[in-house]
């Protein structure tokens, strides 16, 4: 059968791993500069709207959104806007020559309104214009007839949180005959017996709020209109190929007639994954339409009310211990609020499910998460995706279930973590291979923070200013697990004169993804990642390499860059044994310098390689493929082989708290982290800082937050905060390296793992500051005081 | 129906004239037209970069008479006459500034979308305070929003050029960087 042997590049990365073990590396895990350090620095990094200025002809694209959050279009009049001077084109559903769809995972989202609106983000219509005043100015003259609709943005107005079971209500998608989105499930051992057995529960509800992306980017997009139909589009986007397909269904066209083109990309998040759809059809659809260049930008209010957000999330919890603290039970019922539209809503509710027991060996479990829809805005990815909202839920129950047993919070952990020889929740037996190094995270968390002394002293503190110290652990399955075919690729070219282009369809959104691969092709070929030359991503310049999603750069990449690497590596050993006389396994590339292991005087220089080779008509470029072994999942019991390995972590936070107006500050966060093999050093510690400081933004300040009506109160950076250099605390990153064996060198992905689990650390410090139980983010000021009142503490 | 747009018959042209980096600019521009899209589109300096268009964000502060101002929030018409530095004119070519390089050296990029601006307010800061202290530091940068979180080697970054500039080193060679 095709495939049942193990395939080459499976071998490979293992043999990779194998004969780097031990050794020094020169690139990895070394502080390298970037490669757009200094275009960046000086401001001359082209990012997608500053094309802009290279277009003197482009039209303007305006979307018309509508006025309800929820409402039937009874009919719509274009006329009037179409004739105002300056206005080419305005473009209603009917003119779209492909599919009107740009859902993410299902089609279940309209680029253009046509029968009905769902949230207060839905566009009706798009003008295109000379310029964005005139759009504008036009846009008062589009007549749209609705018939309002009942909102719904609470999602216990769809399910009932206890019996998960859809309540009667105004259908959002009555097209589907149902508001449940998906529904998963874990089942593992004897609930009952387990209950039975139990010394000690603890339960409680806990609530996470919609966050924003709030990358300092907005949403941008430029198409110019090309031959045979078809477009090229420069894009703000994490997945080229993924805004490739919308774009083609949208106009109708064959996948090759579109050309995708990442420029730098302003932050992203896991926000660019799916609205970049939207924004490259709009002006896709524009430029095609009037045969001009086309630009879409959002203004920052369109940002936030037109593009996805971080899941809330409503879940019960209950945990059953013995009196030991041998963890004998979790059962779950978790909501999540996917909004007006699936977009990755069928994915992220299902990451939630496989972590909702935490890092824990867990005897018995009963899990079931429904995502549902509302007439909120949409709920998307977000680093981390659902794991940080389990997390609150599973870390805030551990602490409650030590406080009940009597025990440290730290001594229960370490009782029940998942170690080499465990299995998980879903029955997944973790190996040497998978590397493992949580109870290490978590010790070396303990001991850089003085853990011990610290929970004792400060919770004898009295008056006002009250400090706190708190901890969470997580893990966090690497890559998409069974959501998709999980494959990358990279072209490595080395050119006539001995410089490299890089080429990946992964894009780099400013945490350093790309950089890492540059990293670990360095080392492999023995160049200085100085020769290397990071191209754009595009569409038509490189194969598929999937979406720059789910921690997977690194991990998934970095593998294809292994086998690229590899491959070449190993040419250029046998032209270079071939020039000097020594063997190929003996030759040393520390390149300019090549030469025999054995006798260091015979050498010759890289460049002479490089000629040599071509003279020799052997080919300079490799394309890497990799894909990962399959991922199980039973739909049924949730038992399987979710993902190919995990990244760990423990963080240990501090805090004071404000007992009189429930102001937190936040003082130090020790973040310890296992991700394999540390192979980007200073993308990690860039990682480690940003992820805790978005997080510490997660946990004290950042909710968006919808009126009755569906309509979004803080559409802007003043209402909807996040933290400004003021609140950003001292943070102490913390390595653990256990290696994964069927990774680049021994690496594990650290994109989402970096914000997973400090809201959570944060929160469990802010409830030992004020002894008080917390079972909602954020912790704002105002919900901390009123817990204090309440709880007559003031 | 209107015959003609309001933007055209209420609006017409003005011609203002900026000192832009040094070089006398003279633009035409509408009356409603902000400051930072003519630096953007008119003058091609696309190193102001628009975040929120409501001055929240400080990613397209430029220093118009010595002073940081947030180019969305300031008419064209408004600079008229005005000397303005954007990035584009901080160091001369071949070179980075001493707080560019300091930025460099403590890997403070990320996205570098906030980048622009928290250059400009952080030269702003040195130019008024040569050694400033943690927390004026904090306060100078307040108004920069930096989302990928690159706040704690902001505060390096400042000192590290505070000191580069106590020391006469305002220039650094780019391929001196580039090692």
């Amino acid at each position: 059968m095709y495939m049942s042997s193990v395939p080459e590049y499976i071998k490979i990365v293992e043999e990779v791993f194998d004969k780097f073990k031990g050794r020094e590396f020169l690139y990895i895990g070394k502080d390298v500069r970037r490669w757009d350090a200094v275009e960046k620095i000086k401001g001359k990094s082209l990012y997608t709207a500053d094309f802009l200025k290279f277009y003197k002809n482009a039209v303007f694209v305006h979307s018309v959104r509508t006025k309800y959050a929820h409402a039937l279009i009874k009919s719509i009049d274009v006329s009037e806007a179409s004739k105002y001077p300056g206005v080419l084109k305005v473009i209603t559903a009917k003119d779209i020559p492909g599919i009107n769809d740009v859902g993410y995972v299902i089609p279940d989202q309209p680029l253009i309104a046509d029968r009905k609106v769902r949230y207060i983000g839905d566009i009706v219509a798009l003008i295109v214009a000379e310029d964005q005043m005139i759009a504008r100015e036009a846009e008062s003259l589009i007549h749209v007839e609705y018939e309002p609709l009942e909102v719904i943005t609470d999602p216990l107005q769809v399910v009932d949180l206890m019996t998960l079971k859809e309540k009667p209500h105004t259908l959002i998608h009555d097209e589907r005959g149902s508001d449940v989105l998906v529904h998963y499930k874990v089942r593992r051992g004897d609930m009952e017996k387990a209950l039975r057995e139990a010394d000690v529960k603890v339960e409680g509800v806990y609530k996470t709020p919609f966050q924003e992306h709030a990358y300092l980017e907005p949403e941008a997009a430029i198409a110019i209109p090309e031959a045979e139909g078809g477009v090229t589009v420069i894009s703000s986007t994490q997945c080229p190929f993924d805004v490739r397909k919308a774009v083609a269904k949208v106009l109708g066209v064959p996948l090759n007639r579109v050309r995708i083109v990442v420029p730098a990309v302003g932050g992203g998040f896991g926000g660019k994954e799916d609205v970049a759809n939207e924004v490259a059809a709009k002006a896709a659809l524009a430029a095609v339409l009037t045969g001009r260049p086309a630009v879409s930008i959002h203004t920052r209010e369109e940002s936030i009310i037109g593009h996805s957000k971080r899941h809330p999330m409503i879940a019960w919890y209950r945990h059953a211990a013995k009196k030991d603290g041998t963890l004998l039970a979790v059962e779950a019922n978790i909501v999540m609020d996917t909004g007006s539209y699936a977009s990755l809503g069928p994915f992220v509710p299902w990451r939630a499910t496989v972590h909702a027991t935490g890092p824990y060996k867990v005897g018995a479990a009963r899990i079931d998460t429904k995502a549902v829809y509302t007439n909120n805005v949409y709920a998307g990815a977000f680093r981390g995706f659902g794991n940080p909202q389990v997390i609150f839920a599973v870390e805030r129950q551990m602490d409650l279930l030590a406080e009940e047993l009597g025990m440290d919070p730290v001594e229960l952990r370490l009782k029940n973590i998942l170690r080499v020889g465990d299995e998980t929740v879903h029955g997944q037996k973790l190996t040497e291979e998978h590397g493992v190094g949580l109870e290490e995270a978590l010790l070396k968390a303990v001991e850089a923070s003085n853990w011990s002394s610290k929970r004792m002293e400060y919770r004898k503190a009295v008056g006002p200013l009250r400090k706190g110290i708190g901890v969470a652990i997580f893990y966090h399955g690497n890559s998409i697990g069974v959501e998709g075919a999980d494959y990358s690729s990279v072209t490595l070219i080395i050119n006539r004169d001995g410089s490299i282009s890089f080429r990946t369809g992964l894009t780099e959104f400013g945490q350093g993804s790309t950089w890492g691969l540059v990293l670990i092709a360095a080392e492999i070929l023995g160049v200085p990642p100085s020769y290397f030359k990071v191209e754009n991503p595009d569409t038509s310049a490189t194969p598929d390499a999937g979406p720059t999603v789910a921690s997977r750069a690194t991990v998934m990449g970095g593998a294809a860059t292994v086998i690229a690497a590899h491959k070449l590596r190993k040419r250029l050993n046998e032209v270079a044994s071939h020039i000097l006389g020594c063997d190929p396994e003996d030759i040393v590339i520390k390149a300019p310098e090549v030469y025999c292991g054995s006798d260091p005087n015979r050498r010759t220089v890289w460049q002479d390689v490089v000629e040599q080779s071509f003279w020799l008509g052997i080919p300079l470029q490799e394309f890497g493929y990799y894909r990962a072994p399959r991922a199980v999942w039973d739909e049924e019991t949730g038992q399987g082989a979710p993902y190919i390995t995990y990244t760990f972590g423990a963080i240990v936070a501090e805090v004071t708290v404000d007992m009189e107006t429930g102001l937190t500050k936040v003082d130090r966060i020790y973040t310890a982290y296992d991700i394999g093999r540390v192979i980007n050093k200073v993308g990690a510690e860039l990682n480690a800082e940003g992820g805790a400081i978005q997080a510490l933004g997660y946990g004290l300040m950042e909710e968006l937050i919808h009126d009755k009506d569906g309509r979004v109160m803080n559409p802007n950076l003043s209402t909807y905060y996040v933290p400004t250099i003021k609140d950003a605390p001292e943070i102490i990153p913390i390595w653990v390296e256990a290696h994964y064996r069927k990774g680049p060198l021994g690496a594990k992905g650290f994109g989402e793992p970096s914000f997973n689990a400090v809201a959570t650390a944060i929160a469990n410090a802010v409830s030992h500051a004020i002894g008080l139980p917390v079972y909602e983010l954020p912790l704002t000021p105002e919900r901390i005081y009123m817990m204090l009142k309440k709880a007559g503490k003031i | 129906m209107l015959e003609v747009r309001r933007s055209d018959v209420e609006y017409p042209d003005v011609e203002i004239v900026m000192k832009i980096n040094g070089e006398l600019k003279k633009v035409k521009v509408k009356p409603y037209e902000r400051l930072i899209d003519v630096l953007r589109n008119k003058l091609g300096l696309t190193s102001v970069k628009e975040g929120c268009g409501r001055g929240e964000c400080g990613a397209c502060v430029v220093i118009m008479d010595n002073r940081p101002v947030p180019s969305c929030l300031v008419l064209a018409v408004r600079a008229n006459g005005k000397s303005i530095l954007t990035l584009e004119g901080l160091a001369p070519e071949g070179k980075i500034h001493a707080i560019q390089k300091a930025l460099i050296d403590v890997h403070a990029l990320q996205c570098g979308f906030c980048f622009p601006g928290v250059i400009m307010m952080s030269k702003h800061l040195l130019d008024n305070n040569p050694d400033p202290s943690e927390e004026e530091i904090r306060e100078a940068l307040d108004g920069n929003l930096c989302r990928c979180g690159s706040y704690l080697r902001f505060v390096k970054a400042v000192k590290l050029a505070s000191k580069y500039l106590r020391e006469g080193k305002t220039y650094f060679d780019e391929s001196e960087v580039l090692r």
